[in-house]
């Protein structure tokens, strides 16, 4: 009974963090080696957890990872097919949001 | 004979080429609204393929592109956005810096900041968005500005004759200005009218123009529900209102509701996408305050 107390406790002082919160802001950079991802939201706080879909230009959903502590993941290029480019999107819950990685994002980067 | 035919089909198809590799050299301008597509094709006339990337029946402020969207939007010659907030997409993508021209940079201290919009959804809990009106081109003098910064970006990049571009502008602006004039004349004994909006679309245009314009957040052309006619009533009678104006064409028995409340109405695309102009901009702005008028005139209890 305690701990459900203590539970509700915490969401009561979580809450109002959790509502001020504002729209989620995806970045994704590529550095020839991986796609580097950030994900932040608008009052400049990075969510702590949250699920990253890499999906192909076709949709295909390529891989999933988990978004670290800091609001950032690393995807690296050698796993994933990303001939057709990337969709990077990074769902933590309350709010998603994407970026879109075309084929030249990476050429360009690779010195192609 | 067949010297002949041979002779014919060798200058066909090097008329087919010819014609081919014209529209390809032709420079690219990628627009994300209409009225954007549509300053950008007055100014640039025959010299450059105006694109507006957004398939039919989407709204472009919140298009969510394909990979192959952005790859064919980064490889244009000119990239030309809206500014405030309008068309999400952009800033989801790498766009490279020296074809984009936000239209808007030079207006935003007359950029109007949206009330927050509470609302929850996943496991979030209830929250608000803050943020910035988008349909800055209602607004005449507004959209003249954005039609100017196109033009100076055109010549910029050399993309037409510098000197056609300035004669177009000039005759836009003009047909701009009449139209702003028009507008404010026809609306001018309309400031003490309370208007509905279906939509929050016309917040330049309400204060360019003086009105009072309350908005609700319906979806556009569909039939309202039980629950928002309710609430259209409950804002009618809170706020003395009496026109209701609706985003896109409302199916027919949703005009007769309305008209059961008391309210008049009339439908103003807020021409956002070029699927929502029926006519040319000019010519669908000049409609959509004709109506306005009309409506006003007869709401009126004088």
């Amino acid at each position: 009974m305690n701990r459900v107390k203590a539970l509700l406790v915490a969401l009561a002082v979580i809450a109002p963090t959790i509502a001020g919160a504002h729209q989620l802001n995806v970045f994704a950079s590529v550095d020839c080696q991986a796609v580097l991802v950030e994900a932040k939201f608008s009052n400049g706080k990075h969510p702590v957890t949250g699920e990253v879909r890499v999906l192909d230009g076709e949709s295909n959903l390529l891989t999933t990872l988990e978004l670290d502590a800091d609001g950032t993941s690393r995807v690296p290029l050698d796993s994933v097919d990303h001939s057709s480019g990337l969709v990077i999107e990074v769902d933590v819950g309350s709010h998603d949001d994407y970026w879109i990685v075309t084929p030249e994002d990476i050429a360009r980067k690779c010195g192609s | 004979m067949r010297a002949f035919f041979r002779l014919t089909s060798v200058l066909a198809a090097f008329v087919l080429t010819t014609n081919v590799v014209l529209a390809q050299d032709k420079p690219q301008v990628i627009a994300v609204n209409y009225p954007l597509q549509y300053f950008a094709e007055r100014l640039l006339g025959d010299a450059a393929e105006v694109v507006y990337p957004v398939p039919e029946g989407v709204d472009p402020s919140f298009w969510r592109p394909s990979i192959a969207d952005i790859s064919a939007i980064q490889s244009a010659d000119l990239i030309l956005l809206n500014g405030a907030g309008f068309a999400t997409w952009t800033s989801r993508v790498s766009l490279p810096r020296s074809k984009l021209i936000d239209t808007s940079r030079g207006l935003a201290d007359q950029f109007i900041t949206t009330e927050s919009i509470t609302h929850s959804h996943g496991e979030g809990g209830e929250h608000s968005h803050e943020g910035t009106a988008s349909y800055t081109w209602l607004d005449l003098s507004m959209a003249t500005a954005q039609a100017q910064a196109i033009a100076d970006a055109i010549k910029a990049r050399e993309l037409a004759d510098a000197t056609d571009v300035d004669q177009r502008m000039a005759e836009l602006a003009k047909e701009l200005q009449a139209l702003d004039v028009a507008a404010g004349e026809a609306l001018r004994d309309a400031g003490d009218i309370v208007f509905i909006a279906t939509h929050p679309r016309y917040q330049y245009f309400a204060r360019a123009y003086g009105l009072t314009i309350i908005s609700l957040e319906w979806e556009a052309g569909a039939m309202p529900g039980d629950d928002e006619l309710a609430e259209l009533e409950a804002l009618a009678e809170e706020n003395g209102a009496r026109v209701l104006i609706w985003e896109a064409e409302p199916p027919a028995s949703a005009r007769d509701v309305v008209a059961s409340l008391g309210l008049k109405d009339v439908v103003f695309p807020p021409l956002n996408a070029t699927s929502a102009a029926s006519q040319s901009f000019a010519a669908s702005f000049s409609e959509a305050v004709r109506q306005l008028h009309t409506a006003a005139a007869d709401a009126s209890p004088g």
